[in-house]
């Protein structure tokens, strides 16, 4: 558990950061949205201590931060950033071992906690343990500078934009690979971006920062019914928030289940786990008004009508 | 009519310029004995036709494989410089046989201008043929030396005994050495003790930016000081200190010597080496550093695991540097009675023997080369992960 308590950061005589109070519950993915220069890289960096805050207290598991020796507080936090900071001069295979060997861990356990990490990201441990970081595609790279963060088995996790430079194919696929490891790992995890659609496809919880104070800190679903003020309504993309909110509901919470499956269905159809958006695009798209429900199998389990979107209490 | 210039234009222009300079100028010249004046020969006269004929058809043949249409012969052109260059002494001797009969033991044979020009533009038509053929530099460094012995081994053989340089050479032999000694000595003490201390001040100025501009602007205005100026402004405070504490006699430390040339020679060297440190260790990209210290690495591991290992290559260019100019100036040195190659030269230029001057320069030429070589060998290795075969 991470608390911060009525912190701030002054540069000069600049508020970087101004009296917040936030916190994340153990294995919550906590993510903090503003715009550029609202202060929320500087309060990520402020939980490890790469920045020192100017006032209040952060604890961890209820120890005070500064009671603790900086170099100690790190190796067990895992760090990623967005220009991923690999070491050029080592290879996937030394880049990830980095914390483990900073731990002390005996060679045997590190060689084989990289493998597990590279099989973790997806990366073919043969094909990438010997690569260097410049013989690797954005994505890779990035996938290497997560196993690199989660390496030393930490708690926490602090992500400042991972994602933020890589093409949106790539970025969705990574998106997708943090929410299953999180499944798996349940790290406590405080995630910094400035896409809100990142932040309400990854959260748990969404804190909206702005001028280095928080504006509203809720559930995605809750800040989409009731963003706070017309900052956070502007954030969440005024005209399009209709559409975001179905993103983040499921085809199965509204839809008329079959009795029992019935065989396999051609023509347009959306599976169970889809999106409420991706069945609005696809009755749009294909100009219907009720799409039929199939499983991962694609057998036909329930029917989506247009109506029950439209009546669905606010 | 238009003749269409496709294919390779650099071996052409280099091949047909060797072949100008090596019909214009002479090939060798042939003295009665040290003192007279030398009698010059061009290549018919001093290889015969048949000789000249095939050195002419070999050059030409370079320059019309390179301009094949489609894809210039590299490895066939490569082959033939290669012949070129292995006939260079057996075309000496070639002449001396011609030239020099058993009743003239004295006479002695000089290296011409032409001869010179051939070796020039071979070379530089080697490190066109390795470019295109991208070998590896370690492929030309190797090829070099094993140049270089081979001409240590012909060297002492009878059939060249005549040649002017050689003569010099071996009347001097124990003074050659002498010279390599005190010439490396001098490069190496100077390059080594302005590594530590430009790495010392360079560390500083990481600690003290605000001194950054002044003490480079220092170092800057030393180097912009000739180096016969430098030599002889140190010679009158060591011949003080040397008067003043006789323990620095007991060092040989006077006012000529070798302590003005190594002090003088680490006052240049200083320049580039804390130039290139500042830069390499300030060019280490902050995400890279921030990262390692978000790992938990402490500052010492941040310097001696990432930054410094990240700067290396930058550093060793600085080295790289710093050596080329060093060996050229330490053969300045010898005028302050430093020793070194620079002492033939001298010599050389104060008796007009110029096979003597030669004597001089051709080592400092190859040592220069070879530490051009051998430490940007060093820089590439040191970079192995930061190859240019990126995905996709």
């Amino acid at each position: 558990m991470i608390e911060l308590s009525n912190v701030s950061k002054l540069f000069d005589q600049a508020r970087a950061v101004d009296d917040i109070s936030l916190t994340v519950a153990t294995g919550e993915l906590c993510v903090l949205v503003g715009t550029s220069g609202c202060g929320k890289s500087t309060t990520l960096r402020m939980i490890n201590r790469l920045i020192a805050h100017s006032a209040g207290s952060i604890r961890i598991d209820g120890r005070d931060i500064e009671q603790i020796d900086p170099q100690q507080l790190r190796r067990g936090i895992g760090y990623a950033i967005q220009s991923t900071g690999l070491f050029p001069h080592w290879t996937v295979a030394r880049n990830i071992a980095v914390v483990p060997r900073l731990l002390g861990w005996p060679a045997e356990r590190v060689r084989q906690r990289v493998e597990e990490l590279l099989q973790l990201l997806e990366l073919a441990p043969a094909e990438f343990a010997g690569k260097y970081p410049r013989q690797l595609s954005g994505g890779q790279a990035q996938r290497v500078g997560v196993a690199r963060a989660l390496a030393g088995d930490p708690d926490i996790l602090l992500m400042d934009e991972p994602f933020g430079a890589l093409d949106p194919i790539t970025r969705e696929s990574l998106q997708n690979e943090l929410l299953r490891i999180q499944q798996q790992v349940r790290k406590t995890i405080v995630f910094v971006t400035h896409d809100m659609d990142e932040a309400l496809k990854l959260a748990s919880r969404i804190v909206v920062m702005d001028k280095g104070r928080i504006v509203q800190q809720d559930s995605p679903q809750a800040l989409l019914a009731k963003p706070a003020n017309a900052f956070v309504e502007n954030l969440l993309g005024g005209q399009e928030r209709g559409l975001k909110q179905a993103g983040l509901l499921r085809v199965d919470s509204l839809m008329q289940a079959l009795a029992r499956p019935t065989s396999a269905v051609t023509g347009p159809r959306i599976k169970a786990t889809d999106s409420l958006r991706q069945a609005l695009s696809l009755m749009l798209w294909h100009r219907c008004s009720s799409l039929p429900v199939v499983d991962d199998q694609g057998r036909q389990v329930g029917v989506l009508q247009l109506d029950a979107l439209m009546s669905r209490p606010q | 009519m238009m003749v269409s210039l496709r294919g390779n234009r650099v071996i052409p222009v280099l091949a047909l310029m060797a072949l100008a300079l090596l019909w214009s100028l002479d090939f060798v010249s042939v003295q009665p004995n040290r003192i007279a004046p030398g009698n010059g020969l061009g290549l018919l006269a001093a290889v015969g036709l048949p000789w000249a004929l095939t050195l002419t058809a070999a050059l030409l043949a370079c320059a019309l494989l390179a301009l094949r249409p489609q894809q210039p012969a590299y490895w066939p052109i490569l082959w033939l410089v290669s012949l070129l260059v292995l006939q260079l002494p057996l075309s000496l001797a070639w002449s001396i046989e011609r030239h020099i009969g058993a009743d003239m033991p004295y006479a002695r044979v000089g290296i011409g201008a032409g001869y010179w020009s051939l070796l020039f533009l071979l070379g530089l038509l080697l490190i066109e043929l390795q470019q295109r053929l991208r070998l590896a530099r370690a492929w030309l460094l190797g090829s070099g030396i094993a140049l270089a012995l081979l001409l240590w081994w012909l060297a002492p053989q009878d059939w060249l005994e005549p040649l002017a340089l050689l003569r010099e050479y071996s009347s001097r032999r124990s003074q050659f050495a002498a010279a390599l000694a005190s010439h490396l000595g001098l490069v190496g003490g100077a390059v080594g003790l302005s590594l530590l201390l430009g790495g010392a001040i360079a560390l500083l100025l990481q600690r003290y930016p605000g001194a950054q501009k002044g003490s480079i602007g220092l170092l800057s205005f030393i180097q912009t000081i000739p180096s016969l100026a430098l030599f002889g402004l140190l010679i009158a405070p060591l011949s003080y200190l040397s008067a003043q504490f006789p323990w620095l006699q007991q060092l040989n430390i006077r006012g000529i010597g070798w302590a003005p040339a190594l002090l003088a020679l680490i006052a240049y060297s200083l320049l580039p080496i804390v130039r290139n440190t500042c830069v390499a260790l300030a060019e280490v990209e902050a995400a890279v550093i921030e990262s390692a210290r978000g790992m938990g690495m402490s500052p010492t591991q941040v310097f001696l695991q990432v930054r410094l290992p990240l700067a290396m290559p930058l550093i060793i260019e600085g080295v790289r540097v710093t050596s080329i100019q060093a060996i050229g100036l330490t053969a300045v040195a010898a005028l302050i009675g430093a020793g070194g190659f620079g002492t033939f030269i001298f010599q050389g230029l104060g008796q007009s023997a110029m096979d003597l001057i030669i004597l001089g320069a051709l080592p400092i030429i190859a040592l220069a080369l070879l530490a051009d070589s051998l430490f940007s060998l060093l820089a590439e290795r040191f970079y192995s992960g930061v190859g240019d075969d990126r995905a996709e």
